[in-house]
Formats: structure tokens, sequence, C-alpha cells
């Protein structure tokens, strides 16, 4: 739909908006080019290149070299859409079957900038001599925080994101009560505020670098605090964990992000630059979601860890066991999970076996219906990342003890918006 | 109050008019006892009682339905009030040396013949008054207050102080008339040297007007001193010379006697004859509960009929009964000893006020007791006590839920009436209520309206809610199901029931007590209480759940009944391994037949095991089903055919708490009991009213600004989301009964929904033999009551939020929540719309979500933690009626959120509509007692025995209207009984004006 390849057209074409694509499968390439600003969904690249290399039946492992010469993989739309947006000059793509993947190839370093890279792919000697940085696979990054909305808060203000993903890592900070001035018509006037008091050592707060102990707190999720209760503010945040934005006025303001210059190279026209640590970027989420106003994200509050998880159970089944047996096969495997057997093949094994159980999110598109709300239903950009959704929820159901089941990781199709186990 | 605080509100100006038609906020009326009261009045010319509390709160009762509230500006103790008789005017006096005049006033002056209704009229203050020395400066507390005279001709007021000095004041403008002051070295004077001896004659105890000679005081003294002081002519006519410490002193009607009490226990009677200016020895002494020592004898009335009546408080022996709180009725060789519960505050007795009539012949005692107000009819042989149409106790035994039905039929309401009669002892007459002034204006209430309250010892009370007074229909005992420690097994009788044993009892011992009141604070067995009720109107089954496990099903029966109780036990673990249940245990059932009074009768126990409290309870009593729901999970039972149809266990696999077993668990929820208890009981101090500013609280208040200032650890919250860990995530919160579409969009069928504090929300299809299509099919009875009922979970919801569900509610094709059982067979109201598809309504602490059925999907939202930083607490689907359109009503959702505000949303769009401010949010008791009636009103606890009554809605609203004939007169207070000019006034109380604004 909105990818540009032209196979006819000359391969260094001038057009600025196409990134020139060499893809290599074994010993053959193929050469085509991507639009830069519209590069489309990974789904769709993926397809494509089993189309031009004719690959068919087999799980594929994407992987490009990127401007430091390391071999990085491309399996969602967020890093496939970095590897287009960094390409520099071209795009230079490897397949690799996924069965013969040499995770350790990945990481900084593993290819250097000269003609080799081609062998260190498939050539261990290089890391073995220089032990490289180990970086897990892609999917088990996530996002951990941004500044976000840059463009549009005074520059002494600093607009956080925290995701927070299951409950593996707390957000990890205390508030507290106090007083801060503002400058009002009568004048400079002392007002009660929210501050920052503390922040837990290695939670997620701190390990961001983005709040510090004292900073106030001014808003949350777009939501001024200001009249709000310590509790109340508290409850809010809460509510917000799974996708906690706090502005606050850091109390430090010499590292304040200056406007319109290039913090990070990564992505120019994207409002968003990204925090410390993390997800090399959020650039596609960040271009669509290029704010129209200061509720802009509210429509992240729709973020998908929202959806609430429906078990169904096989209704049409005759329930011929006696009042005694009570409880539906279903809810007692989750019952009898014994704590031990709680890794994720476990369950995934043990689901595959009962398996008269639907797992669906709500359908979002549900929610666009009702006029006169913008706040809640304006139509949601991340809706659209569902494979990256999907593997959100992954994540947090893994990572959750809460969850009784989990989900398998290949026995996950995505069916608009059911999932079925 | 009333804000409209939401942002991004459309402002439709016809959407605002009708929403101002529909929701209007307004506290109507205070239910129950007064909290610490601590002063009491009668006008025995208006018929009006007047109650005084510790918080500034002044009430004033008439006939049932007249009420007045007034409320001091400070909190601070009311410590006396004295009416004016007949004028609709009171002085009340504080605990801060202020004295405050209150008056019955019309507020409006539009009120121009014609139709009065508009004109607001309600207690307020009108002046007050400030005597010299304020407590804290040491110099004058001399003159602190100490009793208070209003002599009949109504313009002076006499003060009797601490420092000995009686004042008087002139009213109605509380003007001190300095010349008229008499100080204590004025009457020292006058005293022989031998009973002088160097000593103070101590605080003013009692002032007494002559009840014949006006313009003559009787003082007494601390000490002993009772001087007959001639106000005109300020010298002393007589001088009694006690030697016994003071407590009171009472006129015999003729003049000719007085009678003093005493701080031994004694009381002496003095004879008032002329020509003795010394009189040093009194007609008669007596300790009549002597010759041990005894306590004081704190106030004594002397009341004559044929012979003369007695009553004094106190002057029970120390040691063997000193704790008692006593009042003695003495008359010839009568002699009864009322034995109360709680501390006497004050008493009166209404009795003959006419000059022209020999006697006294009272006809009542009202004694205000701390936690009750107790009536003695004096005229029936036996004195007995006289049921209140008001000022019901009801926190008699701790109310630990309360649930409220509308719209109860006659039917029900006459048998409940009569379960009531049956229940009242022998002791209680019918006479009329002796406290009759006024008269309620409030239209006849349209609707029955009951109010259950559930008690700490295992009792339901119904009251009849349908108006202003509150008033006891029927108490139901659950504790006869049970075994107690208390209840000998041969003795099926409850001694209470047995009044002739109890008279034996009574006969043996001295002094001749007898109890009376129903406050009793003491649960016999706290595993009784009861934590969750439901009542079908239609089929007259009632549901009671308790702290120890207990499900009791009921069923009403005029007549009495010994039967056995079916018990099913029904275990909510299942087969989970390695728990051991360490809290209470179990209540044993009886095994014996029981006798069950008329009224509602045990069908079926139910034992929920482990034990632990039950936190959730549904009927549904067209299926014949009861679900219940504890801390560990839920059950559903087929009462009619005694079967157990399902149990659930909800505790989560990796809540190691829960599985160690409840020790903690058992100890959080004692702790939360006694923490709660004591809210309550602290939390009411500070009450409504606020803290009261003296010289030393704000000494206090800068000390902690400035500590403050050195910042000692400040206060700080942690952000962390709600952990899995929680021990309490398998409690059962909510249930809910529904005949809608859980399979598929085209088969319908009974449902039974569950969501625990984990944010779980499971959905079971049940199949109940002869319901198909949500209608009762009376097809082959035989092989019907064969079949069971069967539940099949249909579905299992996680709210990601995770937060406690607090409400589930299935709602039609309209949008509109379904009809409660059996409306819909009987054609008693609008038959729900099966035709589109239904949705179901689950309210969390943090988010209110409308979901599509039969696929669970969201439809719309509305996220109240994440936008205003509060948590539900109360949620309820009520049916507003506009004020004025006849026929147009919105059903809406309101809730009560932890910060004690109402949000109210339409439904099915959860669009914000109103908010209104209604309880403080310090008062955690409040939110959490706080009940919605279907059509827009609510009740929550003020104090441990007070309801606030509110309305949400424009259009429903109870509160007192009532019109007080006073004979006020026109111009000037001038004496004289014979100017006295009636005017009548039409007076509109609207108890909750504020009087605070003055």
């Amino acid at each position: 739909m909105n990818r540009s390849f032209n196979k006819s057209q000359p391969l260094r074409h001038i057009d600025c908006n196409a990134v020139e694509v060499k893809s290599k499968y074994g010993a053959e390439f193929r050469r085509f080019s991507v639009d830069r600003v519209k590069p489309g969904r990974f789904e769709e690249f993926y397809k494509l290149l089993l189309h031009i290399h004719r690959i068919a039946n087999m799980e594929m492992m994407i992987g490009y070299a990127d401007v430091h010469g390391d071999l990085l993989p491309i399996n969602n739309d967020d890093n496939f859409c970095k590897a287009v947006s960094t390409a520099h000059p071209l795009l230079r793509i490897f397949i690799q079957r996924q069965e013969e993947v040499d995770y350790s190839t990945f990481g900084t370093n593993t290819i250097t900038r000269k003609k080799k890279a081609v062998v260190a792919l498939r050539n261990s000697d290089i890391s073995r001599r220089r032990p490289n940085i180990h970086i897990g696979l892609p999917h088990d990054f996530r996002p951990v925080s941004s500044i976000i909305d840059v463009d549009i808060l005074p520059e002494s203000h600093r607009r956080v994101r925290l995701y927070r993903h299951g409950s593996d890592k707390p957000l990890g900070f205390y508030i507290r009560d106090g007083t801060s001035m503002r400058v009002t018509p009568h004048g400079v006037e002392k007002v009660p505020g929210i501050f920052i008091s503390r922040m837990v050592p290695g939670g997620l707060a701190e390990s961001t670098g983005l709040l510090a102990i004292n900073d106030e707190v001014l808003e949350v999720n777009g939501i001024e605090v200001s009249g709000k209760s310590l509790d109340q503010v508290t409850d809010m945040m809460i509510a917000n964990s799974h996708n906690l934005i706090v502005t606050v006025k850091p109390v430090n303001q010499r590292n304040n992000v200056v406007r319109s210059s290039r913090i990070s190279g990564s992505s120019g026209q994207s409002s968003d630059s990204s925090g410390s640590t993390g997800y090399p970027s959020l650039s596609m989420a960040a271009a669509r979601e290029t704010p129209s106003g200061a509720h802009g994200y509210h429509d992240d509050l729709e973020s998908d860890e929202e959806t609430d998880i429906v078990i169904e159970s096989s209704l049409k089944r005759p329930s011929q066991r006696s009042s005694s047996s009570l409880a539906s096969s279903a809810s007692r495997t989750q019952q009898q999970l014994p704590p031990s057997h709680r890794s994720p093949q476990h369950h995934h094994h043990h689901h595959h076996v009962s398996l008269n159980q639907q797992l669906h999110k709500e359908p979002k598109h549900s929610q666009q219906h009702k006029p006169g709300q913008p706040q809640l239903h304006s139509s949601n950009p991340a809706l659209r990342h569902s494979n990256g959704s999907l593997h959100k929820i992954l994540n947090s159901l893994k990572t959750d003890p809460r969850h009784s089941f989990a989900l398998p990781k290949g026995g996950v199709e995505e069916d608009g918006t059911v999932i079925t186990l | 109050m009333m804000k409209f605080r939401f942002r991004r509100q459309s402002t439709d100006p016809q959407r605002e008019k009708i929403k101002q038609e529909l929701f209007a906020f307004k506290k109507t009326v205070e239910h129950g006892f007064p909290h610490q009261p601590s002063a009491l009045a009668f006008d025995p010319k208006l018929q009006l009682m007047a109650i005084g509390t510790k918080s500034g709160a002044i009430k004033i009762y008439g006939a049932p339905g007249v009420e007045f509230t007034g409320l001091h500006k400070d909190a601070t103790a009311v410590t006396q009030i004295l009416f004016l008789p007949g004028r609709g005017c009171l002085l009340s006096v504080l605990d801060d040396n202020t004295i405050h005049r209150w008056e019955l006033v019309a507020e409006s002056t539009r009120e121009v013949g014609g139709v009065k209704k508009e004109g607001v009229v309600s207690l307020r203050e009108v002046d007050s008054y400030s005597l010299p020395g304020r407590p804290g400066i040491e110099s004058s507390s001399a003159t602190r207050a100490t009793v208070l005279l209003l002599l009949k001709s109504c313009d002076l007021l006499c003060v009797g102080t601490e420092g000995g000095g009686v004042y008087v004041l002139e009213l109605p403008r509380l003007s001190l008339k300095e010349n008229q002051t008499l100080l204590q070295d004025h009457v020292t004077q006058s005293l022989p040297d031998d009973y002088r001896c160097g000593k103070s004659l101590g605080p003013v105890e009692s002032l007494q007007e002559h009840p014949q000679q006006a313009g003559k005081i009787l003082i007494g003294y601390s000490r002993g001193l009772v001087v007959l002081w001639d106000l005109s002519s300020r010298h002393a006519d007589q001088l009694f010379l006690g030697k016994q410490q003071l407590e009171s002193l009472v006129w015999e009607r003729s003049g000719n006697l007085f009678v003093s009490s005493h701080n031994d226990g004694g009381y002496s009677v003095w004879a008032v004859t002329n020509g003795n200016i010394y009189n040093h020895q009194p007609v008669s002494s007596t300790i009549p509960y002597g010759p041990f020592p005894c306590k004081a004898i704190t106030k004594i009335l002397w009341r004559t009929t044929h012979s003369p009546v007695i009553l004094y408080s106190g002057g029970m022996p120390r040691a063997s009964y000193g704790d008692r709180h006593c009042l003695t009725i003495q008359q010839d060789k009568e002699h009864v000893t009322l034995d109360f519960t709680s501390r006497v505050i004050d008493f009166f007795t209404v009795h003959n006020m006419d000059n022209d009539k020999e006697f006294d012949d009272p006809s009542a005692l009202v004694v205000l007791l701390e936690e009750e107000l107790v009536v003695i009819d004096l005229l029936t042989p036996g004195w007995p006590s006289l049921p209140t149409p008001y000022l019901a106790p009801l926190h008699s035994s701790a109310i630990t839920c309360s649930c409220h039905v509308t719209n109860v039929s006659t039917k029900l309401w006459e048998r409940l009436i009569n379960a009531g009669k049956a229940q009242q002892s022998r002791r209680h007459t019918h006479r009329k209520w002796p406290i009759c002034g006024g008269k309620s204006l409030a239209p006849p209430p349209r609707q029955q309206e009951l109010l259950l309250t559930g008690h700490e010892d295992g009792t339901v009370r119904f009251w009849d809610a349908s108006g202003v007074a509150l008033t006891p229909l029927y108490k139901l005992s659950t504790a006869n199901v049970f075994h107690t420690d208390c209840d000998p097994i041969d003795d099926p009788h409850d001694p209470c029931d047995d009044p002739d044993m109890q008279q034996q009892e009574e006969e043996e011992e001295w002094p001749p007590f007898r109890k009376v009141g129903c406050f009793d604070p003491y649960s016999d067995d706290p595993r009784l209480g009861i934590q969750k009720i439901s009542l079908c109107k239609y089929s007259n089954k009632l549901v009671v759940a308790g702290t120890a496990g207990q499900v009791i099903v009921l069923g009403l029966n005029d007549e009495r009944s010994d039967h056995l109780v079916d018990v099913s036990v029904m275990d909510l673990l299942q087969d989970r391994e390695g728990f051991t249940w360490k809290g209470h245990d179990r209540l044993e059932p009886r095994l014996k037949p029981a006798p069950f009074l008329p009224g509602f009768q045990p069908l079926v126990l139910l034992q929920c095991l482990p034990p632990a409290s039950v936190t959730a309870v549904a009927l549904h009593a067209e299926w014949n089903l009861v679900a219940f729901g504890t801390s560990h999970g839920f059950g559903l039972f087929d009462y009619h055919r005694r079967n157990a149809v399902l149990a659930r266990c909800t505790l989560h696999p990796n809540d190691s708490l829960a599985m160690e077993g409840p020790l903690s668990r058992v100890k959080s929820l004692k702790k939360s009991l006694r923490q709660s208890f004591r809210r309550i009981r602290k939390s009411r101090v500070s009450g409504k009213k606020r803290a009261v500013i003296t010289t030393t609280s704000k000494v206090q208040e800068a000390n902690a600004a400035l500590a403050e200032q050195e910042e000692v650890a400040p206060v700080q919250r942690r952000i962390e989301p709600r952990s899995a860990d929680d021990s309490l995530s398998g409690v059962v919160r909510c249930f809910c009964f529904a005949d809608t579409f859980l399979r598929d969009g085209t088969h319908h069928g009974p449902t039974l929904w569950a969501g625990t504090n984990s944010g779980s929300v499971y959905a079971y299809a049940l199949e109940v033999p002869g319901v198909d299509s949500g209608r009762t099919c009376e097809r082959g009875g035989a092989s019907e009551s064969s079949m069971c009922v069967e539940a099949v979970l249909g579905k299992e919801i996680q709210l990601m939020h995770r937060a406690p569900v607090v409400s589930i509610c299935v709602l039609d094709g309209r949008g509109k929540p379904l009809p409660d059982p059996y409306e819909a067979s009987q054609d008693l109201s609008i038959a729900p719309d099966m035709t589109n598809a239904h949705s179901v309504l689950i309210a969390s602490e943090e988010q209110l979500k409308v979901f599509s059925l039969p696929k669970v999907s969201a439809k719309t939202k509305f996220k109240l933690t994440a936008h205003e930083g509060c948590r539900v607490r109360k949620v309820a689907l009520v049916l507003f009626s506009s004020a004025v359109q006849e026929d147009y009503s919105e059903h809406t959702l309101v809730c009560l959120t932890n910060m004690g505000d109402m949000h109210l949303f339409n439904m099915p769009g959860l669009r914000p509509q109103v908010r209104f401010d209604c309880i403080r949010k310090e008062d955690i008791s409040g939110i959490a007692s706080c009940v919605f009636t279907k059509n827009g009103q609510g009740f929550y606890l003020i104090s441990p025995s007070e309801y606030e009554r509110f309305s949400l809605s424009a259009k429903v609203l109870i509160k007192p209207q009532c019109s007080v004939q006073l004979l006020r007169h026109l111009g000037h207070i001038k004496i004289l009984d014979s100017s006295l000019q009636a005017s009548t006034l039409v007076v509109m109380g609207d108890v909750n004006v504020a009087s605070k604004s003055l």
C-alpha cells in the first residue's frame, strides 16, 4: 500500500524518499527500495522478502547492519522502521533460516563496516576473539521510558512516559506534599504541590534517569494534579501505572531538552526523543501520533495493556457432570497448576491439551463510536501495532505471576482481535 | 455544594435543564439517636423535647415527624438547655461558658397569608452571650456557669457559677443585671459562725424557683447550704444549714417542702416554714440503698399525686452496684430500680403544670441515657416502658451492615408489623406518646420503605423508613439457629422473652432492679454478626449471612413454629491442598428443633468452609437460588431442592498468604474490626463538627507548623501498582443474577456473575429446571423437581487494572437494568428488552465499564481513578424521576467514592452528569455504611447511632415539614399569663438549614 518498490527503476534513484535495500539470503542478493518516510509494516516487508528470495514454508530471521556496523534483527514494526530510517546509504538485509540463526552474532561490533560482514555472520571467530556485549532478541526489547511532547511543553517542563510491563520491575518512586512557587497575576505565590520524594534503587523510575527527587509533579496522564490530595495523585498514578505519563518540573533545570535540536541521531522529525535506556526508537509510533494539541497523548491511555482478558469456556458442550464436580475443567486446570510449574512452556503445553478456551482482547474499534467523548474515543494509533501489542500482552502475561496461564510463543494466531489458543 | 466539575462537558442547555429536573442533592433528615447527648429539656406548654449533644447540636422533637435541628458554630458540648415555655424559644449553655438563644423562626417575610409552604422556617440561633471569664484564664474560672434557672416570668435568667456567685441576666437580650448579682460573701455574712468555719460554700449546685411565690429562688451550694433568696428584696428569707454535700434540689408543688439530694446517696426533705430563718435539720433524711456507702444521688424529682412519687438517679451501694446506671422510682411501697445499660444524662417527668390542680400527677418519666431514650408510663401500674416512635437506638447492638427495600407491598408490611407486635414484651404499654408537640405536615409516604440493619449480635432489625421518623417494625434474631455459650441447651426460651422468670428473679433481689432499654453493646458471640442481607419482597424470602461463614435462608411465617433447620455445608476451598484454617470455628448449629416466633423463620443454614466472614450474597427467589462468597471463594445453592450447585475457589494458587492459612487474615480481620469500631466511636466526636479552636489549640497548631518546617519525615506515598501478593485478592465482592445472553446472541438464560477483589469476573450459565427463555414454565412438576440446577462456567474476565470489582449489573437491549426477580414474570415492571443485544456493567474501584454480550467486549468506560484520583466505594443503579415532567425518568449510575463525593453517570453511555460532595473523606465508616435506595435517596452513618438520610433526586425527598403552635408575644416580652397573646405560627421545619450561617 504505502510501500514503493519498483525494480524497474534505477537503483540509485535520486528520490530522497526511497531507501535502497540490498538483501542477502545465502549467496543470493536482491536489490529493491522502500519508502523512507512510510516504510509500511514489518509483516508486509517480511512477506516481500520471502517473495523476492522465493522462500516458502520456512521461518526466517531478518537482520540488518546498522550504521555502526552491528547486526541487528528486524522482527517488528518498530525496529523495521528504525532500520529504514537510519539506513545510510543503503539498508543491508541478511536473511537466515530460523533454525540456523546464531544469536551470538547479533549485537555490537558483529559486523564491521568492511566487506567481511558476510563472513562475520557465519563465522564466529570474531566473536570468540572479542567477547561481545550480548544483546537479547528484540522481542525481549521493549520501551522503558521516553520523553514526549517536547515541542508543546515549556522547556522547563518534562513529560516522561514510563512503560511498565507486567510486574517484573516496580515503578519505584515515592511522592510527597510540598509547596512550590508559582508566578500568578498577583505575583509569586506559594502553592501546595506534589513532589517526588524518593526513588527505589533499581526501580523503573530510577533506571530511566528522567525523574529525580524533588521534581515537582504537574500532571498525571494529562490531568493536572493541583488541588488534588497526595492520596488522589497516588491513586491516579497507580491507575495509570501500565502506561504512566507524568509531567514534571525537574528540580535540575540544566538538563532540559532544547527544542528543535537533535538530541539523538535517531529521528529528527519526531517529537519523541528516546530515553536513556530501552528501545532504540518509537519513531514510527511517535510520527503517527504527532500530537494534535495538549491532549494528543490521551490516545495512549487506550494502550493495549488496558484491555481485559476474557476466557471463554465452551458452553455448547453438554454439562453432564454432577453438580459436585462443579467448576468447569477450564477453571480447574487453572487452579490446579502447582506454583512450581509455572514456566511458560509448561503452560503452553498444558493449554494445548485442555483446549476449550479462547482468549481474546476486547476489540478496540468498538470503542470508537461514541460521539462527544473525544478524550476517550479518538482513534488510537497504537492499535495498528497489532503485532507489537501482542507481544506486549505476552510479555505482561509471562512476567506476571497473577496470570495462571500464558500464551505459547508459536501457537498464537492473531485474528483481528481474538487470540485463539 | 454542587459542582459541575467534569471538564469537556458539553453544555447543552436543554440537557442541563433536564439534569436540574432530575438531580438535586440534599441532606434531609437524621435518623436514630443523637450521638453523645449531653443535655435534655422539655417545654410542657409546646410539648417539645430538646436534646443537646457534646458536638454542639440541638435537636428538638415533638410528635412523631416533628423535628428540628440546630448546630452551634463551635462544636462545644451543650451542658444545659432551657425552654422559654410556649414561645418556641430556648437557651443553651455550652461548655465554653457561652449562652445562646434559639428560636423557631419563619425566615420568609414574603409569607403573606395564603400558602405558607414556601416560608421555610428553622431553628436558628438569634443571640449569644458570653459569660465573663472564659475557661483557661484562671482568675475568672469562678464565673464558670454551673446551673441556670429561667424564672417562670421568662424575663430573667439566673446563672449559678463555680465561684458560688449567682448572676442575673435580662432576657431577651441576655444582658447582665449588675445590681442583681449575688456573690457568696453576701450569703456568708448571714451565716452562723459555727457553720461558716472559714470555708467557701462551694459552687452553686442548684437553683430552683419557688413554685408559688414568683421572685423567690432556692440556691443550693455544693457544701450543703441552701438559701431561699428573694430576688426583689435582695435578701435571704431562710437558710437551710445542710451538712452533706449537695447534688440537687427540687420543690414540692405547694412550696412548703423541698427535697435535697446528696453526695452520700441520701436525700433530705426540708420544711419551708415561715418565721424561722435558720433551719438546722431536715424533716427527714434517708439513704435508700444504705447502710453501706452509696454513690451520689445526682438528681431527684418529687412529684405529688395522692401520695408522692420520688424519682432519683444514682444512689447505688458503692461496692456492689457502683457501676450500675440506675434510676429509682418510689411511691408508697412500690419501688423499682430501673437498670440501664448506659449513663443517665438527665430526666424529666411529663406532669400537670396547671396551677389550679392540686397534684402534679406525673404521666410519664422521660430518661435520656447516653445511648437511648427511655420513657416510662407512670400511669399504668408496674410502670412499664413506652416504645419510642423516634430516636430509635439503631446501635443497640453495633450496626454491621444495612439494606434498603423500596415499595414494600401492604401485605408484607402488615405481616411484618404483626410479627413485630407479637415480639413486644408485656412490659410495653400502648399509651399515647407523651411528647406530642407540633404537627407533621409532611404528606403521607407515597410508598412503604424498609431499612434493614444487621447487627453484631446476630439480629436483623426492620425499620419503617418511609417517613421522617425511623421506627422499629420487627427484630429478627439468628442466634437461636445456633448453640451459643450463653444458651443453655435445656432451656429453649430466651430469658428475655420470659417475663415471669425475670420477675421471680427480681423479687429476690435488692435493689429491685429492672432491666430497661435495649441498648446492649455486648455481643454474646462476635461470630453471630450479620455481614450481608438480601430480601425478596415478592416471595418474602430473606437471606442473612454472617461473620462465621453462615448463610441463612429464611421465609416469612405468621405462626409460631418448632422445627429443625436443615444444614448444608459447602467447602469453598474445593480440593485445594495445603490449606488449614486457623481462624474462628464455625458456629455449631442447634441439633434439636427450636421454637421460632412468627416472622422470618430459618429454612436452611448453609455453612461455608472455611468459616470466613461472608463478603457477598445474592438471592434469586424465582430460581430458588442463593449465591454467597467469602475471602476464599463462592458457592451457589438451590434452597428449594436443598442442593449445592456450585462451589468455586477464588484463591490464587500463588497467593502464599492464603495458602499458608488465614492466620494473618484472621489477625487482620480482628484488627480491622477493632479499628473500624474505634474509628466509628472516635470519628464521631469530630463528626460533622470541626475541632474547637481555643487558644491552646492555636499554640499547638503553631508548634505543629514549626515542627513541619523542620521536616520530620514528610508524608509520602509509594507509587506501586497493586501487587499480586495481596492476600485478600480472592475476596468475592459482588454477585449478579441475570437472565441474559452468555452463550450466544440468540439464546438467553439464567446466569450468575461474581466479581472478586483482584478484578476477576466469573460468569456462569445456569440450567434451572423449569426456567426457559426467562419465563418460569409450569410443566411436569414431578420430573422437574428431580432435576438439578446446573452451573457451567461460561466466561472468565480479568480486568487488566485488577481493581476490586464493586458491582456487576446486566443491562437489557435498551440499556436498562434488568428487573428484579418476579418483577418481569408477574408483570410488575416493564419487561426487559430481550430482542436487542444485552450488555453488562462492571464497576471496579477504578473504572466503570460496559461490555457487550455475549461476546464480552468493551463498549464504553469511564476511568474514574485515572481522571479524578478517587476510587469507587459504592455503586447503585438508580431510577431518577423528573421533578417537572410527569413521566420522565432516567436510569443513572450513582458512585460514591473514597473522597466522599457522589458521581452520577448516565446509562449506558457512562457520561458524567453531576458531582456532589456528600460525606467528609475522613469519615471512612460513613462512606462504608452508605446504602442507596432505588429512587435516588440514601443513608449513611454519621455516628454509630445515627443515619443521615440524603436525597440525590430532585423529586423524591423525605424531609420534616411541621407546624408548631407558638404562644409568642407580639412586641416585647412582658409577662403575666393573661397578657399572653396566642399567635399561631405555621412553622415549616427544615432540618438541615444550618444555623451555622449566623
